[in-house]
């Protein structure tokens, strides 16, 4: 079984992926929409305080989960969850940058063997630098035995 | 009752759900708008079931736009400042899926309130759980 101790020491907090990033204004009404959102804010680009919807701010996070070099773990990574939280209102149709870093990495004891947790973790900066957003993404692997 | 501030939210208060629209061709504008239309996981049962998928699914994270929904249509004031979803089990496309949301933490201080977030499926199994804080005029 991989270790995850030193998973944690190797891997943890290392910035390994960097994204320039631009939420379509046109997508970010769909997801809106499509989700039944009523506030303006969200589904009317022509609103003073448009914003992106949370949803739309998550899937900004299906980049790149894990550094290059960080080993196989044996079993299917299956998507756990997501988090997001928004710092700041973000408008669609702005720059953005997403920084990317390995946040924390668990393991749990599941009834078919063990589930390793791997949270992957992306902060989000606008054109000033500010941090506007963070998203969450848990990758959960069940291990094979032989892994 | 119209939540408009802190006051207005009650410990233990159930959101009013709304009925999600979980067709395919909703679950299809949503995969396509976020860069996963390819590939038919979310867009097309057949192609879904070719990958071993019991049918197309919804993206999890689309029911975190369900949830968020459900909040914003309760208190319109309120604007989310963090919300974690976990994806117990797969959403099908087509398939009714039930939200709920209750409150279980207030601050009236700090206008903060926290929820608990489910969605289920007929069978009243869970899908999606999780939880969400907002934050509403003092």
């Amino acid at each position: 079984m991989v270790d995850i101790e030193d998973l944690k020491e190797r891997f943890l907090n290392l910035e390994f992926d960097t994204q320039e990033l631009r939420i379509d204004p046109e997508k970010s009404v769909t997801v809106a929409r499509v989700t039944g959102e009523v506030l303006p804010e969200f589904t009317d680009p022509g609103h003073e305080d448009f914003q992106t919807p949370p949803a739309m701010l998550a899937s900004l996070a299906a980049g790149r989960h894990l550094p290059i070099d960080f080993p196989r773990l044996g079993g299917i990574p299956m998507d756990g969850g997501k988090a997001v939280t928004i710092v700041r209102p973000v408008k669609p149709g702005t720059h953005l940058t997403g920084r990317t870093h390995l946040h924390d990495i668990y393991a749990k004891q599941g009834r078919s063997g063990r589930m390793v947790f791997i949270v992957s973790r992306m902060e989000i900066f606008d054109a000033d630098g500010d941090q506007v957003a963070i998203n969450d993404s848990r990758m959960v692997v069940r291990e094979r035995p032989d892994a | 009752m119209s939540i408009e501030s802190i006051a207005d939210v009650e410990f233990g208060a159930e959101l009013p759900a709304f009925e999600c629209d979980t067709a395919l061709s909703q679950t299809s504008q949503f995969a396509d708008a976020v860069g996963w239309g390819r590939g038919g996981r979310f867009t097309d049962h057949d192609k879904a079931r070719k990958e071993g998928l019991p049918g197309a699914l919804v993206p999890g994270i689309m029911g975190m736009g369900f949830l968020t929904t459900m909040i914003h249509r309760w208190a319109p004031a309120a604007r989310v400042e963090h919300v974690d979803t976990v994806f117990r089990a797969p959403m099908l496309a087509d398939d009714p899926a039930h939200i709920s949301a209750v409150v279980t933490d207030i601050d009236e201080e700090e206008g903060v309130a926290e929820l608990d977030l489910t969605i289920k499926n007929d069978a009243d199994e869970t899908r999606v759980f999780g939880t969400a804080r907002i934050r509403l005029p003092t």
